[in-house]
Order: structure tokens, then C-alpha cells, then sequence
């Protein structure tokens, strides 16, 4: 029996990946458990799961677009969140051994720990962001992430010497992606694409079920869980898309409140949604392409309009373009009659259909938490009796503490 | 080539690529990034154009390599009309 200790962001997004693959590692003997913000992980882990705290911030500042996008999510987000969880992560290394780590991609401090104790660890990959390297043209401004990283490994009183990219863990990379999707790429023997990683959710007991239409065709509009001030304009505009297909058609949207004023009575406006319920009586799901959204889309071979906004939406949209199971616009430029035509083209031309399918079959034969359980077993010693556990070793001698 | 004749060609071959829309009026002082809005494959369309226009001394994605991340972020209209002028001009 081996420990796993995942370290992840407090996003929905980013942990119920872990929940299966905790629940694939538990079913093995394994034990598992999370670090991060207890208030974010608590409802989606629930209440057995065990959960060392860190704490939690909240990082609002997100820029619109491109680099600049790209800029505030290191600065406004992964690099405080990384300083501000390294202590704890550092204790819940210390107190609870793990045999080794799994670290989020964006979430680096259990990355920077697991070096410091000389522990394996596991990247994890939610989203199509680093693989996909979407500024290998620009040098300069990889060399800025660089920096980046290098101040943190620094501030965790890592030697320089020792630096290397730990975006990308030299043991193993678990993304939950397909070459569908990704397309050909070289894939190192270090690297496992186990397809999506689909966890049951707690229930959505306020979705109104009865109001959906069984003889009508289907459409979902989401812009994902974190929907940017500026993304809001995008609502009315797939609203008035929507009412133009009806009664052929009936729309859910799900949106904040106020982002569809005075929604039509054919029109579903909701919060939230029983997204893997919903999903198989859908005929089309227009989103942000944000990788959870179109995996979920796709594992049911439900075609995609996607209207990206940051970070890997342009990427993972375009990856689903390539694999002829949808079709992108511009986020700001799309008009509703620009939406309404592309929606249209998902329902009337089979071959969009026929392109999400191949996605879906691709990610059914991918592997999943259970291949993921199986890399993970082979990164460890086994057996490993607790009681005949090796010290940790100390890289770099711990020099200095962890700020 | 003066820089006023070349902004308007640069500005005609931005209005093909991004559309005719007063939201995203290339203006001198507009960031291609934050203020239009454009996206790489929007970018790479205006290389395109841009290099047919005024011949393969005009390398946009060359000249985008060597600014840093605030260059890029801050990178506006005019500042592609001067690098147009200076190698095309």
C-alpha cells in the first residue's frame, strides 16, 4: 500500500479529475489524500476525504486576452497561490509521508516540495495550456514564465543548480487528453494521455428537469464556472441565437444571474446544470472551450461552437476544429446571426457528429483513472511496509526555510 | 512611402482581417492584444497580408520574436506602422 498526496487548485475543474483517480488508487489499497483550500475542496471531495488545508485566496485580476491573459494568470494567480500554499504543503509532506505527489500543473508548490524531500512526484495536466507550448514564437515571453518559475524555486530555497522546467515532472505527466485532440505529437515514455477523467458529481437537485422539452432538439450555452466581467456581453447575443432556432429548437443557458434579461418562456435560464446528466440528451453545446465543457461534450460525442476567450480555450478550440467536431468564433466579434449559423451547421451537417464520435471512441480506448492507477503504481516502491519507510531524503540540504 | 499612407494600408489590411466595426477601430494608440482583441490566427492573417503588401522585408511574427511580454501586451497599431515604415519604408 502506497500514500498519494495530490496538490491541486481550488477549481472544480481541476480536482474532479483527482477524485477519480483517488477513487481508482483507494480501490487498489491505496491511501489518498488532497492539499489545498479546504472551503474549495470539501463540497467536491466530501466528507471522508482527507484534506490537509492551506488555506485559500482569492485572485480576481485575469487578463482579457493573449499574453497579457497569459501574464496576469502567473502573476495574479500561480505564483502568490504557490508562495501563499508552500508552508503547508511542506508540513503535509512532512506529517502524512507520501509515497509521492501529485501536482497540478498551475498549482507548482507541491512540485517545488516534493524536490525539496527527494520524494517522485506527478504532473498533472487538466488542460491543453503547456503541452500545446502556444508561445513557442514568442522566446521572450517564455523566457518570462522561466523567470517566474525561477523566482519561486528560489523562494522555496531550492539551489539554482538544481532548476529545471517542473511545469513538466521528470517521473510523470498524467493529461487527460487524447491525440484526437491533441493531434500528432511526440509523446515521451514519461507521459501518459489518459483521455478525459469524468468523477460522478454531488447532484443539482434545483435543475428544472421538467421544463426540459423531450421533443425538441437541444442546446446547452455555457461559459464555463469563472466567467469574466467581459464574457458576460456574450449572453444575449447566444440568447437571441437560441430564439431565432426556436421552436426547433430549445436552448439552456447556463449563466449568472441578470446575464440574459428578460429571458423567452422557451428559454432555460440556470445557474448550474447537471452537466454529465444533461449531456446525452443534448444535440449541440456552445461554450468558452474550456477544456472541462468540451471533454464532457465529447465523451458524449456532442459537437461543439466554441467562442474561446483565454489561456487554453483558443488551443483546445482549435484542437476540435482539427478533429472536425466543431466550429470556433470570435468570443467579442461573433453576432448572434454569426451563432445562430454556426449552431445551425452542427445540427443539419452529420459530419460534425460523426467527428465528435471519433473523439468519444478515442476517449473511451484512452485508458482513464484506472491507466493513470496503473502509472502511479509503478512510480512507487512496492510493497512499501510503512514501518520500513526510508527517511525522506533532503535535496539541497534545506538550507532555507520555506517562506 | 510616407508613414500616413502607410498607416492607412496597414489599417484597410487590419479592417479585412478583423472586420469593418467601430468596437475595434484600429486607431494608432489601439493594442492589438487588449484593445482589438486579436487572436493568433488573427495575427498571423495580417503577417500574411502584410508581407504580400509590402514584400518579405515585412516579417511580422520575426518582429513579434523579439519584443518581451510587455512589448507584446502594449504592442499597438502604430507601432506596427513604424516597423512596416522603417523596413518596407
Amino acid at each position: 500500500m502506497s500514500r498519494f498526496l495530490f496538490t491541486v487548485q481550488p477549481l472544480a475543474g481541476h480536482v474532479n479529475p483527482t477524485i477519480a483517480i483517488g477513487a481508482a488508487l483507494t480501490a487498489r489499497g491505496h491511501e489518498v489524500a488532497w492539499a489545498g483550500s479546504e472551503a474549495a475542496l470539501r463540497p467536491l471531495l466530501g466528507p471522508a476525504a482527507t484534506i490537509f488545508p492551506t488555506g485559500s485566496r482569492l485572485y480576481r485580476d485575469q487578463g482579457r486576452q493573449g499574453a497579457y491573459a497569459m501574464k496576469t494568470l502567473w502573476q495574479s494567480f500561480i505564483v502568490p497561490f504557490t508562495r501563499f500554499t508552500l508552508p503547508a504543503i511542506d508540513r503535509a509532506v512532512q506529517d502524512w509521508r507520501p509515497d509521492a505527489v501529485l501536482v497540478d500543473q498551475h498549482a507548482p508548490a507541491g512540485a517545488l516540495v516534493a524536490h525539496r524531500h527527494g520524494l517522485p512526484w506527478v504532473t498533472l495536466a487538466p488542460s491543453s495550456l503547456e503541452l500545446a507550448r502556444p508561445f513557442a514564437a514568442l522566446p521572450r515571453v517564455e523566457e518570462w514564465v522561466r523567470e517566474r518559475m525561477a523566482d519561486l524555486w528560489r523562494i522555496a530555497g531550492l539551489p539554482a543548480a538544481e532548476f529545471f522546467d517542473y511545469r513538466f515532472s521528470p517521473h510523470l505527466l498524467l493529461a487527460f487528453t487524447t491525440p484526437a485532440l491533441t493531434g500528432p505529437m511526440p509523446i515521451p515514455d514519461h507521459w501518459a494521455l489518459v483521455g478525459p477523467v469524468l468523477a460522478p458529481r454531488p447532484p443539482e437537485p434545483g435543475f428544472p428537469w421538467h421544463r426540459v422539452d423531450p421533443d425538441r432538439r437541444k442546446v446547452l450555452v455555457c461559459m464555463g464556472t469563472l466567467v469574466p466581467e467581459h464574457a458576460v456581453a456574450f449572453y444575449p447575443r447566444a440568447a437571441e441565437a437560441l430564439a431565432a432556432l426556436h421552436p426547433e429548437v430549445q436552448g439552456i443557458v447556463v449563466a449568472p444571474d441578470g446575464a440574459v434579461p428578460d429571458p423567452p418562456e422557451h428559454l432555460v435560464v440556470t445557474r448550474r446544470v447537471p452537466m454529465l446528466e444533461l449531456m446525452p440528451h443534448l444535440d449541440a453545446v456552445v461554450c468558452h472551450g474550456g477544456m472541462n465543457t468540451v471533454c464532457e461534450a465529447l465523451a458524449e460525442g456532442v459537437p461543439l461552437v466554441m467562442a474561446p476567450l483565454i489561456n487554453d480555450q483558443p488551443i483546445t478550440a482549435q484542437q476540435v476544429v482539427a478533429a472536425g467536431a466543431g466550429i470556433r468564433v470570435h468570443a467579442a466579434r461573433v453576432t448572434p446571426d454569426g451563432l445562430r449559423t454556426a449552431v445551425r451547421a452542427l445540427l443539419d451537417d452529420p459530419a460534425y457528429r460523426a467527428g465528435a464520435r471519433r473523439v468519444r471512441d478515442d476517449f473511451a480506448a484512452a485508458g482513464g483513472a484506472e491507466l493513470a492507477a496503473d502509472r502511479l503504481e509503478c512510480l512507487v516502491p512496492r510493497p512499501s511496509p510503512r514501518s520500513a519507510a526510508p527517511e525522506p531524503t533532503i535535496v539541497g540540504g534545506g538550507a532555507s526555510p520555506l517562506a | 512611402m510616407r508613414t500616413e499612407e502607410i498607416h492607412g494600408q496597414v489599417t484597410a489590411l487590419l479592417v479585412e482581417v478583423i472586420g469593418d466595426d467601430p468596437r475595434w477601430a484600429p486607431l494608432r494608440t489601439a493594442r492589438l492584444d487588449e484593445d482589438l482583441r486579436m487572436e493568433s490566427v488573427e495575427v498571423l492573417a495580417l503577417a500574411a497580408r502584410l508581407r504580400e503588401r509590402f514584400g518579405e522585408r515585412v516579417d511580422l511574427p520575426g518582429y513579434l520574436a523579439g519584443l518581451d511580454i510587455d512589448g507584446i501586451i502594449e504592442l499597438t497599431v502604430g507601432d506596427v506602422v513604424d516597423y512596416v515604415a522603417r523596413v518596407a519604408g
